[in-house]
């Protein structure tokens, strides 16, 4: 949906509304230098720190979470296809300072003009230098969130005409990405103070130099800040997990790992399971399901490694090769691949949330202190 | 001038590096001294194309002596793109005495009863390897000279080495070459890899091997900071050991040049922590893909270095020692040639 029509559907997101008051009140700040960036660690952990409750564990991953369920995005389909199979790239966004769900349209203009103004100080290469040849739209991703604290996720794409286009040629996207928050830790979302708004992962595909543009404009707008979100091996042998998992709802096709192993020269080890098979493994290290009908079925990081020992186990058997000692640089599956270097594709929107919950969780502990 | 010679000569051009060009043009010897003094002066790509067009109207040099320019580039530059390696198998009691004429002959004549439109090519060169380029046409058009297959094959021998071959054209060279060379069957080697020579060294045994009762002492001294004599000497013998068993398993000095392997395994999943897996009847279906810029390095280095156990496992050593880089592994054989039998545990 488009920025011009967002408010009816803001009342019915009363979370959203509650983080971006549409009359607010400008909120003083007590200090031009200070700033207002602020991190998971920082809040969750303060209080550790100081050695007054030890029993905080949120700064490290879950070692446990929902089985993945299908069929509960609520996102039209038009949006979807914006969002799955296109591979992107990850990155952490701090809390935005007064962003607000309602402006999207004239945040729309400031982007496009920042961009235009930016390409015309000759940052990058652009002959023309005519201003409005990128056209930038926010809009709002309504319905994909788990729970009540999660803002509504931000679609952004840029249009553009090719350099030697003819007139009447139309403008083509040339730059997409998204912030997300799907599941955030709730003690952490509501310990926020009322301006910021937490939109952890930041997804975008498209030229590195209008990624870097688009940072520029957030961080100079909402004073927050960007950094690399590499995935790292717990969380690829999680994914790995998850998806299997869905092998008797939806085929995963074949269980792909990549592997590099740090002899000279480097040698990559692509070790492909049969999804039959790999399920079969994945239901053998599975512990019994002690959770009663109809509660929520959960995954234990325990079953995740047994079912990650198995397969090297398997490995090590015929080749006695240890796996161990190299790094797992991918994981894929007919659901999505996931790199190491940061790199996610969802290829079956179905399941997309439950990867989305494990990267909003990655990207809130990657934040700094 | 027709327009698929001009789109050959195109071709050819874009193909052969500017730096090569010139002892390319000089083994091929169709231009006077004139032209090739005027073609060396020439810079640009686009200019010698131009220039060799030109001498090609001037010398009436046809698509015959074009393709014979191809394969004076390919036998010097053979590795681009990827070879496989056939091995021809049941020899007739002839097969040790084809010669050069009588192969060139019964090949070219057995094609084409096959294929009415082809264009063949044989040339011998240095190292007995016979080269054979083939331009594939059909009934309804005349021969592809953009899309050559290439043939190497070691007369005497049962090697044969192809690349740029479709699976329609398949059946036709492997009856051409079975009927010229006096075999029976045209087998798949199970071996490709993106360097010639590593295959033909591999398939041939002609990489250096190391044999446990001929390889020196393999501990190179090597001038390092203070460390602890003890420790040094605790370490010294298993690694000497396992570099040792790294060499047997491998070979030593340079290795030949191949860039993967691939296990296809279909063996059952045994693990004695895992009960339920390990009673399955079925077997663990799984593909294992090891690649490198140089595979036998890296799999030496594994060993060497510890992160693959030693002795070596018949798995990864079978690549050196059979000559092949693509095996179906199962739990009980015996199978098709290519199959494996696992026989740990």
């Amino acid at each position: 949906m488009s920025a011009a029509d967002e408010t009816p559907d803001m009342e019915r997101h009363q979370n959203s509304v509650m983080r971006t008051p549409l009359n607010s009140v400008a909120v003083q700040r007590r200090s031009k230098n200070k700033s207002y960036r602020l991190s998971y660690r920082n809040r969750i952990g303060a209080a550790s720190r100081l050695g007054l409750t030890p029993g905080l564990t949120a700064r490290r991953l879950n070692t446990s979470r929902k089985a993945p369920k299908s069929n509960k995005i609520t996102v039209t389909t038009e949006q979807l296809t914006l969002l799955v199979k296109t591979e992107w790239k990850l990155s952490y966004v701090t809390p935005l300072y007064r962003f607000r769900h309602t402006q999207l349209k004239i945040y729309s203009r400031q982007l496009s003009a920042f961009i235009a103004a930016e390409k015309q100080q000759g940052l990058a290469v652009d002959v023309e230098g005519t201003q409005n040849t990128f056209r930038v739209s926010f809009s709002l991703v309504l319905g994909m969130t788990e729970s009540v604290d999660d803002a509504v996720t931000v679609h952004i794409q840029i249009h553009s005409k090719p350099l030697f286009a003819k007139q009447d040629e139309p403008q083509k996207p040339v730059w997409s990405g998204w912030l997300t928050c799907i599941n955030g830790n709730p003690e952490y979302l509501r310990s926020l103070p009322k301006d910021f708004i937490c939109l952890p992962l930041f997804c975008s595909s498209g030229a590195g130099g209008l990624t870097s543009l688009v940072k520029s404009w957030f961080q100079q707008s909402f004073d927050c800040c960007f950094g690399p979100l590499e995935i790292s091996h717990t969380s690829l042998q999680w994914l790995m997990a998850l998806w299997t998992n869905c092998q008797s709802e939806s085929s995963i096709r074949q269980l792909k790992m990549i592997w590099t192993l740090p002899v000279e020269p480097q040698l990559q080890v692509t070790y492909t399971v049969d999804a039959e098979d790999a399920w079969e493994l994945w239901s053998s290290v599975r512990k019994k399901n002690t959770a009663g009908e109809g509660e929520e079925n959960s995954i234990d990081i325990e079953e995740v490694m047994s079912f990650m020992q198995g397969l090297k186990a398997h490995f090590f058997r015929h080749f006695r090769l240890d796996l161990s000692a190299g790094s797992l640089n991918e994981v894929s599956t007919a659901l999505g691949s996931a790199k190491h270097s940061g790199m996610i594709k969802f290829s079956n929107s179905k399941y997309m949330i439950t990867t989305l919950m494990l990267l909003t969780e990655c990207a809130l502990l990657k934040m700094p202190i | 001038m027709d327009e698929s010679k001009k789109r050959l000569v195109q071709r050819l051009m874009r193909k052969i590096p500017t730096k090569m060009l010139k002892t390319t043009l000089e083994k091929w010897g169709r231009l006077t001294g004139e032209q090739q003094r005027a073609m060396d002066s020439i810079q640009s790509k686009w200019a010698l194309t131009e220039n060799l067009l030109a001498i090609c109207e001037e010398n009436e040099l046809a698509v015959k002596h074009l393709t014979e320019l191809e394969m004076i580039y390919m036998i010097d530059n053979p590795d681009q793109g990827m070879w496989y390696a056939f091995q021809l198998t049941d020899p007739g009691d002839d097969a040790q005495s084809v010669d050069l004429t009588q192969f060139k002959e019964q090949f070219k004549s057995h094609l084409r009863e096959l294929v009415r439109e082809v264009s063949i090519k044989i040339k011998k060169h240095t190292d007995e390897a016979v080269w054979i380029r083939i331009a594939w046409g059909d009934a309804s058009s005349h021969p592809d000279h953009l899309k050559p297959t290439y043939v190497v094959h070691y007369l005497q021998t049962p090697y044969v080495f192809v690349t740029r071959l479709t699976s329609k054209q398949k059946p036709m060279l492997s009856q051409a070459m079975v009927l010229s060379t006096r075999y029976q069957y045209f087998k798949d080697a199970n071996l490709s890899g993106r360097n010639l020579t590593a295959i033909r060294d591999l398939l041939m045994r002609k990489y250096q091997q190391v044999f446990p009762t001929k390889y020196p002492s393999p501990l190179t001294e090597r001038k390092q900071t203070v460390t602890n004599p003890h420790v040094e000497r605790e370490q010294a013998k298993p690694a000497a050991n396992r570099l040792q068993m790294a060499c047997e398993a491998f070979g030593g000095g340079t290795l030949p040049q191949l860039q993967s392997a691939v296990y296809k395994l279909e063996t059952k999943f045994r693990d004695h922590t895992n009960t339920l897996m390990t009673e399955r009847e079925e077997p663990f279906r799984c593909v294992v893909k090891f690649s490198s810029t140089n595979l036998l390095e890296s799999l030496k280095n594994c060993a060497s270095s510890g992160i693959a156990s030693t002795p070596v496992t018949p798995l990864l050593s079978s690549i050196p020692l059979k000559g092949k880089n693509y095996f179906v592994i199962t739990d009980n054989g015996p199978g098709p040639s290519s199959q494996m039998r696992q026989t740990q545990n």
